[in-house]
């Protein structure tokens, strides 16, 4: 069982106790604060034998004093049979009012402490304890590993409003949470009596009557030695017990003194234990510390919040989940699929093949294809692989390769049905991939690889008549796609640039619908969103969705992308041709790789045509000022000088720190960005000594010379883009 | 809360019943106050006439770590190494009762011999010999107020 696995679980079952323990811990924290602001604190130097002069003057019956955690004096003693507790002025002994231990219902601390329940209760409790305490420990391994190690701790929290909840509150509360665990661990130690506190037994001492009355106050040395600041309780001498003695305890111990003779007659030490204890009290309860308890109030009331977030969390990934219907056991079954999928959509294309192959008659097991295996039963194999990003297998099958490396061929056909879109080079590169690997190590294939196009329904029902046909068998293959949740988008603004011949361009501003809290921490309606995050927007009359860069962030309060015509394009088309008030259907897609990460470094942000939108996006959120510098490649400043009147606004608000422009069809226009880098080259190497942050966003023949020339610029540094990519202060977002 | 349980008390020399012929029953009823805290720690215990500790009667309240509360009880019975042998309780909730049967040695009745009840409540103060009553016949059934945390306390002789 993972870390995952085990926060989660924990997490869903004994997280539910846990959140009786928070809110009633944050409610507890209340006492310390209400302490603090009762009565005045003791001043550390006073004396304790002139404290209790001035007790004894206005209290004739007191029979203990104590020092509270709070530093306020409380006198015990009776007025005639009643007993009573007050505070107590330590400047002058006058009594302030009526003391108590608490402020708040009992059933409060032991609800807290034992749920009600007793002895049984006080072990469920630290059992609860314990388990916050592998949740605090398994948060933290996940933690790290979400936000990419110790340095990246700190880095900009993405995914849904549950996520980020989780994630956010749990980096700030996190260290608290654990001590507090751990301190109500040590405290349950003693108290179920797994740890002894106490030095051993009392001394038996007494004192010893000489006829003489017992010596005032005042000249009881070790009391005149004594600060306020060390006292803990004084226990006065029993009036009808001539052998009882005054009876100390300090920071440091305990002491029984003579009432007779003011000789201490006993000492015994605070344990070690004892310490402990004391310090995990205070860390625990926040007594004598208000402003600590204030803290773990918060932490107390952080625990809901956990519980809720990290419920809704699960449920998403639930819902989410890839689930086949109708499988089949790995045992039993004749053909296996297996998938590997980044966006979740090749597994609606599983389920077609897994239906069809189940109607007519075969016994079909799909599962991801990180698990790839085959049983004695195995006929058929099939592999349904997506390609992710630059070539790269989909997250989860990142493995997938090494596995199948170490498995050997049998006789058992495998099949590979690659997934990907034609307009990136590494069209189905993962798929190429494993069809090479596999027909090295010797498996045979029923059919050859085949590469599905933009998730065409077409092509793969083309491709399931050739399956049928090799198969033998009356095969159809009906996918039926499935689209993320999409929400409805409002054209609220657009401003129209003329562009050059027939390709005209828009920066369209879209609004979306209200939505509650609930709604968006189910994970329903708009995604959050940043700039450079993209948005999928499905033209009608197609089932495939087209993704657009960013150039705001959700805070913004507004939705913007800049479309430019394509030739015939679908999408493009109707977008151009909305008009404010029309609809769109759309989604997010995060884009964590182009993302700018929270920095104080400089940042060099490269864009040329639309490509300026998600950098645009980036200063306009850059309230920290950022040093960004912008260089911003066009083709004629009347034309497609895009964001022009608010990148000159950003540079006078500070959020821009310099821009360079160039534009490649007008005379002395300074050709293209690229140019303007060569230029540049010594400030471009300057900035990249220092750390820079380069983000590049274009065509992708622009995108090829910007790394291109930058290599050459940065060749004297001992420097590379490809250095850079690796550190992840490099990334492209290419079109 | 009532704890009718019969104890024999075969702690110390000075409780050793020679035999049961020569024993009385004896029922201690503490009534508690409504104190407002947390159930109470009891300890009831025997002192001769000289106030040395002749033994325990009954213990309410299991955690050993708080037995430091009960002071008096704690201090002259800490040589006594089977003080807590059968005669341990839970702890009394706020204004319950707490019922003790023990058989007692006809020779300590009448012999200058006290019952003391020392108690103590988490967070409150500690009330040392919280009630003190003499074991002689003239108090039997006469209830005797406590301090703090005891209403009152009755014994009866069988």
């Amino acid at each position: 069982m993972g870390w995952k696995a085990i926060h989660r679980w924990l997490g869903l079952t004994i997280g539910t106790l846990a959140v009786v323990l928070g809110i009633t811990g944050a409610i507890l924290a209340f006492d310390p604060v209400q302490q603090a602001w009762q009565a005045p604190a003791a001043p550390d130097n006073l004396s304790v034998a002139t404290l209790v002069e001035r007790v004894t003057r206005t209290i004739p019956g007191a029979e203990e004093i104590r020092h509270l955690p709070s530093g306020a004096i409380a006198v015990f003693s009776f007025d005639g049979d009643q007993a009573r507790a007050s505070y107590v002025d330590p400047a002058d002994g006058r009594v302030l009012g009526a003391w108590q231990p608490s402020a708040l219902p009992r059933w409060v601390k032991n609800l807290h402490r034992s749920l009600l329940l007793g002895d049984a209760g006080r072990w469920g409790a630290a059992g609860i304890a314990l388990a916050v305490g592998v949740l605090c420990i398994s948060a933290l391994v996940l933690l790290l590993r979400r936000m990419g190690g110790w340095r990246r701790l700190m880095a900009r929290v993405r995914g849904s409003l549950a996520q980020r909840i989780h994630v956010v509150t749990g980096r700030v509360v996190l260290a608290v949470l654990c001590l507090t665990s751990l301190t109500a661990l040590t405290m349950s130690a003693s108290t179920l009596g797994l740890v002894t506190l106490d030095a051993g037994t009392e001394p038996d001492v007494v004192s010893v009557a000489s006829g003489h009355p017992d010596l005032p106050v005042g000249q009881l040395s070790m009391l005149q030695n004594l600060s306020v600041r060390d006292l803990r309780k004084l226990n006065f001498p029993n009036a009808a017990d001539p052998e009882d003695t005054w009876k100390l305890a300090t920071r440091q111990g305990e002491a029984w003194i003579d009432r007779y003779s003011g000789k201490t007659l006993a000492w015994q030490d605070v344990t070690l234990a004892q310490r402990v204890y004391d310090w995990a009290l205070v860390l625990h309860t926040g007594e004598g510390a208000w402003p600590w308890s204030v803290v773990l109030a918060l932490v107390g009331a952080s625990v809901p919040l956990f519980w809720l977030s990290g419920v809704f969390i699960w449920w998403q990934a639930r819902r989410q989940a890839p689930r086949i219907t109708g499988n089949s056991s790995l045992a039993q079954a004749d053909v296996l699929i297996f998938v590997a999928s980044e966006g979740g959509s090749t597994w609606g294309f599983a389920q077609a093949l897994h239906d069809a192959l189940s109607h007519t008659g075969h016994r079909v097991y799909t599962s991801a294809l990180e698990l790839f295996q085959t049983t004695a039963a195995t006929r058929q194999v099939f592999v349904l692989a997506a390609t992710y990003g630059e070539g790269q297998a989909p997250a989860h099958a990142s493995h997938a390769l090494e596995r199948m490396a170490t498995l050997s061929a049998s006789a058992v056909p495998v099949t590979v049905l690659g997934f990907g879109d034609r307009q990136y080079p590494a069209f189905c590169a993962f798929a190429e991939v494993l069809e090479k690997t596999l027909r090295a190590q010797g498996w045979p294939a029923l059919l050859p690889l085949e590469c599905i196009h933009q998730q065409s329904s077409q092509q793969f029902a083309r491709w399931g008549q050739a399956l049928a046909q090799a198969l033998g068998e009356p095969l159809v293959l009906e996918h039926v796609p499935r689209m993320p949740p999409t929400t409805a988008l409002t054209l609220v603004t657009r401003q129209d640039y003329p562009g050059l011949i027939d390709q005209p361009t828009a920066i369209l501003r879209f609004a979306w619908p209200a939505q509650g809290w609930l709604e968006r921490l189910r994970g329903h309606g708009l995604a959050h969103f940043a700039a450079g995050d993209l948005v999928g927007i499905v033209p009608p009359g197609s089932a495939v969705p087209r993704y657009y860069s960013l150039a705001s962030s959700r805070e913004d309060g507004f939705l913007e992308i800049c479309v430019r015509q394509m030739p015939g394009g679908l999408c493009s088309t109707h977008l151009l041709g909305l008009q404010p008030d029309d609809h769109i259907a759309a989604f997010i897609r995060s884009n964590p790789g182009f993302a700018l990460p929270r920095t104080r470094r400089p940042v060099l942000l490269i864009g040329a045509g639309t490509g300026v939108a998600p950098l645009a996006g980036f200063i306009r959120r850059n309230d920290r000022h950022t040093p960004m510098h912008l260089y911003f490649g066009g083709r004629d400043p009347e034309r497609d000088f895009y964001f022009g009147p608010e990148i000159r606004h950003w540079l006078g608000e500070g959020r821009l720190a310099s821009v360079q422009t160039v534009f490649s069809r007008i005379p002395e226009g300074g050709g293209y960005v690229q140019d303007a880098l060569r230029r540049d080259a010594g400030r471009v190497r300057d900035l990249v000594a220092q750390g820079a942050i380069v983000r590049v966003c274009g065509s992708r023949a622009m995108a090829r010379d910007v790394a291109e020339t930058l290599d050459a610029v940065l060749a004297p540094l001992q420097s590379s883009i490809s250095q850079l990519k690796a550190k992840e202060r490099y990334a492209e977002d290419v079109f | 809360m009532s704890k009718p349980l019969l104890t024999t008390l075969a702690a110390t020399c000075a409780l050793a019943i020679p035999t049961l012929a020569h024993s009385r029953q004896v029922t201690l009823t503490a009534q508690l106050k409504n104190y407002g805290g947390n159930g109470a720690y009891v300890a009831a215990y025997l002192t001769d006439a000289k106030g040395a500790y002749a033994g325990t009667l009954w213990v309410a309240g299991g955690k050993a770590k708080y037995y430091k509360h009960l002071s008096n009880w704690n201090r002259l019975s800490a040589s006594d190494t089977r003080r807590l042998n059968g005669v341990t309780g839970a702890s009394v909730g706020a204004g319950r009762t707490l019922k003790v049967t023990a058989n007692l040695a006809d020779a300590l009745i009448d012999a200058g011999y006290e019952i003391h009840l020392d108690a103590a409540v988490e967070d409150m103060r500690d009330s040392p010999s919280d009630v003190r009553v003499p074991l002689s016949t003239g108090y039997a059934g006469k209830p005797q107020a406590g301090k703090q945390y005891i209403h009152t306390l009755t014994f009866q002789l069988q």
